[in-house]
């Protein structure tokens, strides 16, 4: 696990830099067991940077969704280094990122996280509800709870995402600072949690989606909480041309998600942030690991892998399956 | 454009070929009432003069400011309307086709319905021509030269034809001769005309003429630009002699030490040469050429204590220190002549090619029965692979048998689904009847035995041959054989006579498979390089079967002889006439119009992600960094010199921030609205 101690004192090192404008962390959060984002402008901010199981957001989104505000005429704009913790799943977002060109690679500093895992904060309500304020570590195979002074233990598969489950990069793919030693990979994918719905029927099918996305209420929290979505002006939500409506009903509801999920078909890295900030539980995993599963099989590509390769959809091989195509 | 939409709906009945199925007064009955609709009519072919004349009349009576034509696809007669509204001085971006027949007519046989799907695509049509945009179509100089890609017969004589015209051509060719297989060939059918005879004075013009500068042994590594623009970088080559030097005297080849040890590739490996060489004596340029591999000193780096080519180069021409050349040079348009390979006999391992000595392509035995060939034009059995024996002193060498039977096999790769060639490759019956001919000639006694699936005779000239060959005593059995295999010393070929239902073992001394015309297996370098694409047959594809037979889909390249399709020499010939009249078009006319539907980029919401940099297949798009509010952020810009309005682009921004030109989301979106469920 990350000492928290040298985790601060990094911190603290790094936004002493001149060419370092923020760090993003994380802090305690302020209710429940939640930890939340920390945006470190001066080195006493460090003093409240944590890690744990509970840190459970992608801080990758942060670097690519902050505002550029207009710059002052005669003033250039700040370009100094954002520095970012990031586990290994959000570590692949900023490869994607970076095979996208959404900034250049010294615009980052990251900070790696070897994680053993977080939690599914759903599951860890769902033990100890109503809870004020509570902390959640890792130790060994077990989660321990603390809250009002009693400390709870329950085992690591019980409270443990189900991302972390078959997590391959638990340890960042990269980094220019490691805050712990590497962590060997403890768990594999072998979709078949995707399976399991392949094998509906497709009125099962539209049955399972229809009941999920007419609970839909087009918050749009998964899309400001994926890391791959970053457009200035989102096409989902333009007025001209107006590719779907507002309203909040089954048939613009499902236009909405199936144009999510296929403006990230070979992009998304799997993170689980878009899942985890839907306020309606939407499962959106299912959609996004269809298709991650099709890519990896169609063209033996996983995002987030590779700041080298060029984008899958920018790319084209004549050795490509076309058997799709009637 | 000013004021209010005035447009004007014009549905043709393609003959019966609309008419027949959708009811089309039915349809400008409707079409009068989509708002907008100023009028609307129909016409037996709206593509005649009179329905052209139709439009004009309205554009200028009525004042007419969009114009929908519902007729065929937009690939038959966009251009042909667009000139229409061009002529009657409306910006010609302001035709939208409503394509009624392709996708409606001739797709559906139920009346009714036909009729509703053709007013719902004309409505779309509409629609969408509401919001259509007037667009400028920019012209661009053409540089005043071709680049021709091979130098069989059809680069030959296109470069001719160009370089006579007054045109400069760089004729390129990857062997170390211009010739091509037409050069290997003994006589032409069906006329029996020497190949050689007609073929080596243009060999020798392409050489000599002024306006023609001619790269052999060398290979286009590069193309970029656009018709009129293109930028070539061609690498020669070193053949390790001074071209300038070589006088071409032959010194050299007696002399190399490896001299007679490689099978040479111009005789198809029938007759043999050294490491330096010259393929055939009537070669252009008659200049000798280093093969690297098979040189000791280039492969070994060493040759005895000096190389005795170098010995015995009187003018000093070979430099072992030679190296490639990369020349780069700017043409206007772009002939691909890269000519064929024949079939792989291997890959019908029933016919024992490789196996026995005597089983030959069609091929290698037009090498041996050409007098300048291995053989000195003899028909004689071979013995492969087999070391000649000394000679002793006083012994005389033993003459050749000479086969008494000789059986043709046709077909052999061609009009064959198990080895994936289902066309006809239109030459080898009649060069089987010309070989057949030359059998009898050459080997007066021997009996000559064609086995065939059909003999297709369609040429000028054609069925005349066939018919003297069979008058001749050539013996035609209709029949596939299945197998051959050997007994007692012969070749026995197993087959039906399907005329007969009788199978048949026919016993023969010498198997000649005529085997078919393939693309080259090197096809993929020259899609890379131009972008072109293939038929089912993988030959490449022309831009029109019928009515551009040698234009590309890509403007200002060009396609001459069997590269497109397997065709004989005079089809080759004309095709060669053809591309380059066609390719000499914009060079006459010095402007060439460039594509105006092209795509734009909305740098206020580019991510600069350069999707559509890598989708491009035409290298349009580059990122540049520009400023936005202070920042310096990238986003894409597309050199619109480039840009071929494919819309790959478009279809991969995630942000919508690249748009193309008549197909932007607002003209697109209410199209498909109106076409949805009402």
């Amino acid at each position: 696990m990350v000492d928290i101690t040298k985790l601060r004192d990094i911190a603290k090192e790094v936004i002493s830099r001149d060419d370092v404008r923020q760090v993003i962390g994380y802090r305690p959060g302020t209710y429940g067991f939640r930890a939340r984002p920390a945006f470190v402008l001066e080195p006493a901010d460090a003093d409240e940077l944590i890690f744990s199981p509970a840190c459970i957001n992608n801080l990758a989104t942060y670097i690519v969704i902050e505002e550029k505000l207009p710059v002052p005429r005669g003033q250039e704009p700040d370009s100094r280094k954002v520095a970012v913790m990031v586990k290994g799943c959000d570590s692949r977002a900023i490869i994607q990122q970076l095979e996208e060109k959404a900034y250049d690679r010294d615009h980052v500093l990251v900070l790696g996280i070897p994680c053993e895992g977080v939690v599914d904060m759903d599951k860890v309500n769902a033990r100890f509800p109503n809870v004020d304020k509570g902390d959640i570590a890792l130790e060994g195979d077990k989660f321990v709870i603390s809250f009002n002074g009693t400390k709870e233990e329950v085992a690591k598969d019980e409270l443990l995402a189900d991302k972390c489950k078959r997590c391959r990069y638990p340890t960042p793919l990269v980094s220019d600072e490691m805050l712990g030693d590497e962590v060997e990979r403890f768990a594999d994918d072998d979709f078949s949690d995707v399976e399991v719905l392949e094998k509906k029927s497709r009125d099962e099918k539209w049955a399972y989606w229809e009941e999920k996305f007419s609970r839909c209420a087009r918050c749009y929290a998964c899309r400001n909480a994926c890391p791959m979505c970053y457009c200035e002006d989102c096409v989902l939500t333009r007025l001209e041309p107006m590719w779907m409506r507002r309203s909040v009903d089954i048939s613009e509801n499902t236009a909405y998600h199936i144009a999510r999920a296929y403006h990230l078909a070979g992009r998304c890295i799997q993170c689980g942030a878009c899942e985890q900030a839907c306020p309606m539980d939407i499962p959106l995993m299912d959609l996004n690991r269809k298709f991650y599963k099709d890519v990896r099989e169609l063209f033996d590509y996983e995002p987030g892998t590779d700041a080298e390769q060029p984008p899958l959809l920018s790319t084209f091989s004549v050795d490509d399956r076309e058997d799709f195509i009637l | 454009m000013n004021g209010k939409p005035r447009i004007g709906v014009y549905v043709c009945h393609c003959g019966t070929n609309i008419a027949g199925t959708v009811d089309v007064e039915e349809v400008v009955r409707f079409a009068q009432t989509i708002p907008d609709v100023t009028v609307a009519r129909n016409y037996s072919y709206m593509c005649s003069d009179p329905g052209q004349a139709l439009i004009v009349d309205d554009i200028e009576k009525m004042g007419l400011n969009r114009v929908v034509v519902a007729s065929c696809s937009p690939r038959m007669h966009e251009l042909t309307f667009r000139k229409t509204l061009n002529g009657a001085g409306l910006n010609p971006y302001f035709l939208e086709m409503a394509n009624i027949r392709e996708q409606c007519s001739w797709v559906h046989e139920d009346s009714i319905a036909a009729t509703e799907k053709s007013k719902r695509i004309i409505e779309a049509a509409v629609v969408k021509a509401r919001r259509l945009e007037a667009l400028d179509q920019k012209e661009v100089d053409v540089e005043p030269a071709t680049l021709i890609i091979g130098a069989g017969i059809a680069g030959i004589q296109a470069a001719l034809d160009i370089a006579d015209a007054g045109f400069k051509v760089y004729l390129v060719e990857k062997s170390p001769t211009v010739g091509g297989h037409m050069a290997q060939l003994d006589k032409t059918f069906p006329t029996l005309d020497c190949s050689a005879c007609i073929l080596t004075p243009k060999m020798v013009d392409v050489a000599n003429h002024p306006n023609i500068e001619l790269m052999t042994y060398s290979k286009v590594e590069d193309i970029s630009g656009y018709v009129g623009n293109f930028d070539i970088k061609v690498r020669k080559k070193t053949r390790y002699v001074d071209v300038s030097k070589c006088t071409g005297c032959g010194d050299c080849a007696s002399a190399c030490r490896q001299a007679g040890r490689f099978a040479n590739e111009f005789d198809e490996g029938m007759g043999m040469r050294g490491a330096i060489y010259l393929p055939f004596p009537q070669a252009v340029p008659a200049k000798y050429t280093v093969d690297k591999e098979s040189c000791l000193f280039l492969s070994k780096g060493k040759c005895g204590e000096t190389p005795k080519c170098l010995e015995a180069c009187q003018p000093k021409a070979i430099n072992f220190e030679l190296e490639d050349e990369i020349v780069d040079f700017k043409v206007g348009t772009i002939i691909v002549a890269t000519g064929f390979d024949v079939f792989d006999a291997t890959l019908k391992p029933e016919y024992a090619y490789g196996v026995y000595d005597n089983v030959v392509t069609a091929l290698e035995f037009e090498r041996m029965v050409n007098a300048s060939g291995p053989t000195g034009g003899k028909v004689v059995m071979l013995e492969r692979g087999k070391k000649k024996k000394k000679k002793k002193e006083g012994e005389e060498e033993e003459a050749p048998k000479v086969p008494e039977s000789v059986t043709f096999i046709q077909c052999v790769g061609s009009r064959d689904k198990s080895v994936g060639n289902e066309y006809c490759s239109r030459v080898c019956c009649m060069y089987t009847a010309k070989l057949a001919h030359l059998v009898r000639d050459k080997a007066p006694d021997a009996e000559v035995t064609v086995f065939y699936m059909d003999v297709r005779a369609f040429g000028k000239g054609f069925e005349e041959f066939y018919d003297r060959v069979r008058r001749e005593g050539v013996r035609y059995i209709r029949g596939n054989p299945s197998e051959i295999y050997r007994k007692n010393g012969k070749l026995i070929v197993r087959a039906e006579d399907t005329l007969t239902s009788t199978p048949l073992e026919h016993e023969t001394d010498m198997v000649v498979l005529s085997v078919g015309l393939c693309p080259r297996t090197d096809t993929r370098d020259v899609i890379d390089l131009l972008k072109l694409s293939q038929s089912s047959d993988l030959f490449y594809l022309e831009a029109h079967p019928k009515l551009r037979p040698v234009d590309t889909a890509s403007d200002g390249v060009y396609l001459a002889g069997v590269c497109q399709g397997p065709k004989d020499i005079p089809d080759a010939v004309a095709q060669a006439k053809g591309a380059a009249s066609a390719a000499m078009i914009p060079m006459a006319s010095g402007k060439v119009k460039v594509e105006a539907q092209t795509s734009i980029v909305d740098e206020t919401t580019c991510r600069g992600c350069g999707f559509c940099v890598e989708v491009c297949p035409y290298t349009a798009i580059e990122l540049v960094e520009i400023n936005r509010m202070g920042w310096h952020v990238k986003a894409a810009r597309v050199n619109e010199a480039l840009c071929k309005g494919c819309g790959a682009c478009a279809a991969a921004c995630l942000s919508g921030s690249i748009q193309q030109r008549s197909f932007k989301d607002l003209q697109l979106l209410p199209q498909i609205q109106a076409l949805g469920v009402k």
